[in-house]
């Protein structure tokens, strides 16, 4: 089943598109990655996928319905951000017992028990927390929810190294466990690269890229080499990034289209074939020019 | 943690090599149930559908065999397939790389053969 079905989802903020004609669908208990640079339209889509916001043209369906004004997908999606507005006036233990009455499949035990290991103690409340303690309390509230769709937008903002570790294998652990569609949008895809099944990759509204993340690492190529071997070995292929080293080296990352045998003629030439890491690999297909911070100071 | 992270070289391939070793090794005997996808992504941190691609991989080389409802299990020729394997093609390909790396250094036949007997005994020159 899909939990998520758009087609051609645009949304305007006055003449720019944040979303601009995205079709994509997405299956049940994967854990996707959304992944784009800033300003690609992460947001905006998380935003429209939890009924916050009403899609400018195109349709949406979340767990089947359209997710604006509506009350089962309000009920089975939790959207955790960094600019959640929790209630002031209850201290944190009376947050989660308030998030409980919400959430149906609620789980009472792994709140208290999430509570109790990062520290946080029931008299706090939510604005006297830090950045990197909001962003742990969202997280006791986007796990323990167990919405069949949860979706984390940089769920680890100003969170430390080790606290950003323990969410992950918490998030991992709980999937396991109860496995459920969760999207996680993130700047630092190595980081979470490993937890993935799935990535959707935007550019500028759109989808540029969805597949298992398994296959990413084979998708493209580096090549390294004397810059006319190389040049020779890229013709007619797709390029993505193009880099001069030294004098007469070039990088140039391209469509793995090569078989084992091309790769074994590529080395005798002297190519150096090396994997493309998933997050270089996002970085270049989402830059906006060809070219790079370097450009700037030529 | 023995999973390399840094990204050259698939998740799902590493998890099958190292099922492979754990096999080697003697953990894993004849006919004795390997672990699930969920117990391999809980122990690595990994998703558990990249752990099934790697289970998947020994799978269809007939190194592990499946049970309905039961999951996996090591097949009785798992340990000569698995050598037979790396020889033909793990060490084949660092041969290959090994001749080439002498070829761009000008070291001749006779003289890489002698290194490799030198290696073998332990007496690696510094």
């Amino acid at each position: 089943m899909n939990v998520i079905e758009c087609n051609r989802l645009t949304k305007a903020y006055g003449g720019a598109k944040a979303l601009n004609n995205l079709s994509f669908k997405l299956e049940e208990n994967k854990i996707i990655g959304l992944i784009g640079r800033n300003g690609a339209g992460k947001t905006t889509l998380l935003k429209i996928i939890a009924g916050f916001m009403k899609e400018t043209s195109g349709e949406i369906q979340v767990l089947a319905e359209k997710p604006f004004n509506n009350l089962t997908v309000s009920a089975n999606v939790i959207f955790i951000h960094d600019q959640m507005n929790l209630p002031t006036a209850l201290n944190l233990k009376e947050i989660l017992q308030a998030a409980a009455r919400f959430y149906e499949n609620w789980d009472d035990e792994l709140a208290n028990r999430l509570f109790d290991y990062f520290s946080f103690n029931s008299s706090q409340h939510y604005q006297g927390l830090s950045k990197g303690m909001k962003s742990t309390f969202h997280m006791i509230l986007g796990l323990s929810a167990r919405c069949s769709l949860t979706l984390f937008d940089e769920p680890t903002t100003g969170m430390d190294a080790a606290v950003r570790k323990d969410f992950y294998r918490a998030l991992l652990k709980d999937y396991i466990a109860h496995p459920r569609t969760i999207i996680i949008s993130s700047h630092h895809l190595n980081e979470i690269e490993d937890l993935l099944e799935d990535i959707l990759l935007i550019k500028d509204g759109k989808e540029y890229l969805h597949l298992p993340v398994a296959d990413l690492k084979e998708w493209a190529i580096g090549l390294q080499g004397k810059t006319a071997v190389v040049d020779e070995w890229t013709q007619n292929q797709e390029v993505i990034f193009t880099k001069s080293i030294g004098i007469d080296q070039s990088y140039v990352v391209v469509r793995n289209h090569f078989s084992e045998a091309d790769w074994q003629t590529a080395r005798t030439a002297g190519v150096v074939l090396t994997p493309v890491t998933s997050s270089d690999l996002c970085v270049y297909l989402t830059s906006k020019t060809t070219g790079g911070i370097d450009d700037v100071f030529n | 943690m023995i999973l390399n992270l840094d990204g050259t070289k698939p998740i799902y391939l590493q998890i099958s090599e190292w099922l492979e070793r754990e096999i080697l090794n003697g953990n894993f005997e004849s006919d004795q149930k390997i672990y699930s996808q969920y117990q391999l992504a809980e122990i690595f941190n990994i998703n558990p559908a990249t752990a099934a691609k790697g289970l998947n991989i020994l799978a269809d080389e007939n190194i592990l065999y499946k049970k309905r409802g039961l999951g996996m299990f090591v097949a009785s020729t798992a340990k000569e397939m698995i050598l037979d394997k790396r020889k033909n093609q793990t060490l084949k390909r660092l041969v290959t790389e090994i001749v080439l790396e002498a070829e761009r250094l000008k070291v001749s036949k006779q003289e890489l053969i002698e290194m490799i007997k030198a290696a073998d005994i332990g007496e690696v020159e510094q």
